[in-house]
C-alpha cells in the first residue's frame, strides 16, 4: 500500500500496539490457565497465584479501556444496543472473573430485582465497564462483592457493592470532575470513571441519557458504584 | 449443568495452542465429540459432512484467508448449519462493529479472548436455554417458511410477553420475506418509536428505499446515523439512496466513511470503486477495487466486475502516459483471473480482451490489435446480452481502439435491449449522435406504453397486440419481451391456449440472454417457471 504518511500518528501507534499487547496477554492468560489447571490444589492456592490472576485481569481491563478511550477519541466507538437477558449478562461477568474471585477468597453474588428479564444496552461496552468496576471492587473488598440489577424510574440500574473501605472522600466529592474528564491525572480509577460515564451517556432513550454515580455504603458498607441505563 | 456428552463441537482457530486449550475446557465440561479445523475452508467442508451443534469460530484466521464472517455467511446461505445450532464468534478484542461488515448474518454470541472454562460454560448454557426457548421459530427458519416463523413468534409472545423483544427481529425478517410491506413498515416504526434500535433503522430505510420512498428513506438513514455513527450498514443504505438520487459524489463520501469503520466488506468496496470511477476519482477507485478483488478471493461475494473495474481504474488513473510497471502487473493478474475462471462466459471473455487491448494500445499496438480482433470475433457470435454498463464500456473501448463501426453496433444493440431506460439512453447519447441509434426505439417505446395502459385497463388482447408490434420493431428489448410474455400468461385461472404459450416461450427464450445481474431477472425467472412449468 502506498498510503504512508511522513509523520507518525502517535495515538494510532499506541492503539495498534495496545491491540497487539492485548493479543499477547490473551495468549499468556490462556496458557497460564491451562498450566494452572494441571496443578494440585496445594500448589495452586498460593498468594502469588492470587496476584498473578488479579493482575492479569487488571491488565486486560486497562488495555480494553485504553482501546475504548482511543476509539472514543476518534469517534469510532461502536455502539450497538440490543435486548439482553440481565441474569445472563451478570452471570457471564462473574464467570469471567471466577479465578480471580476464588484465588482472592471473595464471594460474589448477584440479584436481579426486575420484573423485566431483559435490558436494552450494548453488551460489550457495558460489559467492559462492569468488568473494570468488578476488578476495582476485588482490589478493595475484604470478603464479599454483590451485584444488583433493579428497575429505576427511567430504566434500570446496575450496582456493584463491596465490603471494603469505600471510595476516598475526596473522590466522592469531586466525582463530577472525573466524569467530565477534568481530573485526568488521577490514575486508573479516575480514568475508569470517565470511561464508564461516557459509555453510560452514549445510551440514550427519548432524550434521557445514561449516567453513573459513586457512593459509599450499600448493604455491604463499602464502595457502591451505580450505572443507570434508560 | 447441561449434558454436553451427546453434542458435537467444532473449534476453528489457526493457533493450535488455542484449539487445544478450548478442547480441554470442553472435555472438562463433559464434551466427547470435538473436531477442530485451522482454516475456514476446512470448517466449511466439515460442516458439509456433519451436523454440528456448536461452532466456536475465531474471527481472524490470518491475512488473505477466509475470516469468521465469510464462513458464517457461507454456512447460512448454503444451509450447512441449522438455526438451532450455536455459532460463537471468538474475537481478539471488543470489536463487534469492526468485525461486522453487514447485518445480515450475525453469530449467536461473541466471546472475547481470553476466556476461561467458567466463562465458556456459562455462555454455552445460556445459549442453549435461549435456543430452546426459541425452538419453534428456529425450526420454522430451517424449513424456510416465513409464515410459520410469524406464527411461532406470536405463540411465543402469547406464552410469555416478557420475551417479546427477542422475537422482534425474527418477525421483521419474516414480514420482509413475505413481502408484507405495509405491515413491516408499521412494525418497524413502532419499534423505533419505543427505542432507537440500529437494525430496525437499517431495515426501515431499506424497506422505504425498496418501496421507492427515496426521500423518506434518506431521512431515516440520516437520523439513524446521528444516533449510531459507527454502524457501517447504515452508511451502505444511505449511499444506495444517494446513488438513486443521482448524487454519486456524496454517495462516495458516505461509503468512504463506512470503509474507514469497516474495511472488510467486498460489496461495499466494489460499489465504492464503481462510484469513484463514475466520479472520475481514479486513485480512490483503484484503491477500493484493489480491496474488493483481494477480499473477494475468500468471499461468496466475489465478482468478476470488481476485477474489470479494477483494470479500468488502473488504466484511467495512468491516463495517456500508459501504465507503470506495478499497475501493469496488477492489471494482468486481475484480468487473467477473470479469463481463467469464466472461460465459458463469452461476455466476460470479450470484455477482458478489450480491457487488455486498451491497456496495451500505446505500448504494444500490435498485441492490442490482435486482442481487439479476437474480441470482435467473439462478439459477432454472441447471443448473451451485455449489461448496459458493460456495453457502454465495450463500445467506448472499441471506438478508442479504432473500431468505430463495431463500437456503433454495440451501442445500437444496447439501445435496442435497454432503450426504455432513459438513463441508459442518456449515456449512449454521450458516445454517439447518430439518430439511427438514438431514435430507433421511439416508436416501439410508445407502443409499449400503450400496451401497459391497455393491460392495466384490463383489455388483454389489445395489450398483446401493442406489445407484439413493439417487439417486432425492437426484438431484443427486455422490458417489451417480458411485458408480452406476462400478458400472454395473464389468465391466471385458465391455462393459456397452446399458441399463446408457445409465443410466450419463444419470447422468454430470447430474453433469457439477459445478464442475471439485471434487476428484472427475478421477474424473468418467475415468468419462465410459469411458462415452462415448474
Amino acid at each position: 500500500m502506498s498510503e504512508m504518511d511522513t509523520g507518525l500518528d502517535f495515538s494510532m501507534v499506541i492503539a495498534s500496539t495496545v491491540h497487539d499487547m492485548k493479543n499477547a496477554l490473551a495468549t499468556l492468560i490462556q496458557a497460564h490457565g491451562q498450566w494452572s489447571g494441571r496443578l494440585s490444589d496445594a500448589q495452586r492456592d498460593t498468594p502469588e497465584h492470587g496476584v498473578i490472576d488479579y493482575e492479569f485481569a487488571n491488565l486486560n481491563g486497562m488495555l480494553v479501556q485504553l482501546l475504548g478511550l482511543y476509539k472514543l477519541g476518534v469517534n469510532q466507538l461502536p455502539l450497538r444496543p440490543d435486548y439482553h437477558e440481565l441474569d445472563d449478562f451478570i452471570e457471564a461477568q462473574l464467570a469471567l472473573h471466577h479465578e480471580v474471585l476464588s484465588s482472592r477468597g471473595i464471594t460474589a453474588t448477584y440479584k436481579v430485582n426486575s420484573s423485566n428479564p431483559l435490558g436494552f444496552f450494548d453488551r460489550e461496552l457495558i460489559g467492559s465497564v462492569v468488568a473494570n468496576i468488578i476488578i476495582n471492587a476485588i482490589r478493595f473488598a475484604r470478603r464479599t462483592v454483590v451485584i444488583n440489577v433493579a428497575e429505576a424510574p427511567d430504566g434500570l440500574v446496575i450496582t456493584i457493592n463491596d465490603d471494603g473501605p469505600g471510595y476516598p472522600l475526596q473522590m466522592l466529592e469531586r466525582q463530577s470532575d472525573y466524569v467530565q474528564g477534568i481530573n485526568q491525572a488521577s490514575g486508573s480509577t479516575g480514568l475508569g470513571l470517565y470511561f464508564a460515564a461516557r459509555i453510560a451517556e452514549s445510551h440514550e432513550r427519548n432524550g434521557i441519557q445514561g449516567r453513573i454515580e459513586i457512593a459509599n455504603g450499600g448493604s455491604l458498607g463499602g464502595g457502591l458504584f451505580s450505572i443507570y441505563l434508560p | 449443568m447441561l449434558a454436553y456428552n451427546q453434542k458435537s463441537f467444532l473449534i476453528v482457530d489457526d493457533f493450535s495452542d488455542f484449539r487445544s486449550s478450548v478442547r480441554s475446557m470442553l472435555r472438562e465440561l463433559g464434551v466427547k465429540d470435538v473436531d477442530t479445523a485451522d482454516t475456514g475452508e476446512q470448517a466449511l467442508r466439515m460442516c458439509a459432512q456433519k451436523r454440528y451443534d456448536f461452532v466456536l469460530h475465531d474471527f481472524n484466521l490470518g491475512d488473505g484467508k477466509k475470516n469468521g464472517q465469510h464462513v458464517l455467511e457461507d454456512l447460512m446461505v448454503d444451509k450447512l448449519l441449522s438455526h438451532e445450532s450455536v455459532f460463537i464468534m471468538v474475537t481478539a478484542e471488543n470489536s463487534q462493529a469492526m468485525v461486522m461488515s453487514a447485518l445480515e448474518w450475525e453469530p449467536d454470541a461473541y466471546l472475547t479472548k481470553p476466556f476461561n472454562r467458567a466463562g465458556l460454560a456459562q455462555r454455552l448454557e445460556k445459549l442453549v436455554q435461549r435456543k430452546t426457548l426459541l425452538k419453534p421459530i428456529l425450526q420454522a427458519l430451517d424449513r424456510g417458511k416465513p409464515a410459520e416463523v410469524l406464527a411461532a413468534c406470536t405463540a411465543l409472545i402469547n406464552q410469555d410477553q416478557r420475551y417479546a423483544p427477542l422475537c422482534l427481529r425474527y418477525k421483521a425478517d419474516a414480514l420482509r420475506d413475505l413481502n408484507q410491506h405495509d405491515a413491516l413498515e408499521a412494525f418497524l416504526k413502532s419499534i423505533l418509536a419505543d427505542r432507537a434500535t440500529p437494525w430496525a433503522y437499517a431495515a426501515l430505510g431499506n424497506l422505504l428505499f425498496k418501496r421507492n420512498k427515496v426521500s423518506e428513506a434518506q431521512l431515516v438513514f440520516e437520523q439513524a446515523l446521528k444516533a449510531f455513527s459507527t454502524m457501517p450498514a447504515l452508511y451502505d443504505g444511505l449511499a444506495d439512496v444517494l446513488v438513486a438520487r443521482g448524487d454519486s459524489k456524496r454517495a462516495q463520501e458516505v461509503l468512504e466513511a463506512a470503509v474507514r469503520l469497516s474495511p472488510l466488506a467486498v460489496r461495499r468496496q466494489r460499489l465504492l470503486g464503481k462510484l469513484a470511477l463514475d466520479n472520475e476519482d481514479f486513485e480512490s477507485a483503484s484503491k477500493a477495487y484493489r480491496h474488493a478483488v483481494a477480499q473477494g478471493q475468500h468471499s461468496r461475494f466475489k465478482d468478476p466486475e470488481a476485477n474489470l473495474g479494477f483494470a479500468q481504474a488502473l488504466i484511467s488513473k495512468n491516463g495517456d502516459q500508459g501504465l507503470d510497471s506495478r499497475s501493469r502487473v496488477e492489471l494482468n493478474q486481475t484480468l487473467s483471473e477473470v479469463a481463467k475462471e469464466h472461460g465459458s462466459d463469452q461476455g466476460l471473455q470479450v470484455r477482458t480482451r478489450l480491457m487488455k487491448a486498451t491497456s496495451l494500445q500505446l505500448s504494444d499496438p500490435e498485441a492490442a490489435a490482435k486482442l481487439t480482433e479476437d474480441a470482435m470475433g467473439r462478439l459477432q457470435g454472441m447471443d448473451q446480452f451485455l449489461s448496459a454498463d458493460a456495453a457502454l464500456v465495450v463500445a467506448a473501448q472499441l471506438q478508442k481502439l479504432g473500431q468505430e463501426d463495431a463500437g456503433a453496433d454495440v451501442l445500437k444493440s444496447c439501445a435496442e435491449i435497454y432503450g426504455d431506460d432513459p438513463a441508459v439512453m442518456q449515456s449512449i447519447a454521450k458516445q454517439t449522435d447518430d439518430p439511427a441509434i438514438l431514435g430507433a426505439g421511439k416508436a416501439a417505446m410508445d407502443l409499449n406504453l400503450q400496451g401497459v395502459r391497455s393491460y392495466k385497463a384490463g383489455s388483454l388482447p389489445q395489450a398483446r397486440d401493442f406489445f407484439r408490434n413493439a417487439l417486432a420493431l425492437q426484438p431484443k428489448n427486455i422490458s417489451i419481451a417480458l411485458n408480452l410474455a406476462q400478458s400472454l400468461l395473464h389468465a391466471k385461472d385458465s391455462t393459456p391456449d397452446a399458441a399463446n404459450l408457445q409465443e410466450c416461450q419463444t419470447c422468454l427464450k430470447m430474453v433469457g440472454n439477459m445478464p442475471d445481474s439485471d434487476p428484472r431477472y427475478d421477474r424473468f425467472q418467475k415468468l419462465q417457471s410459469r411458462a415452462f412449468g415448474a
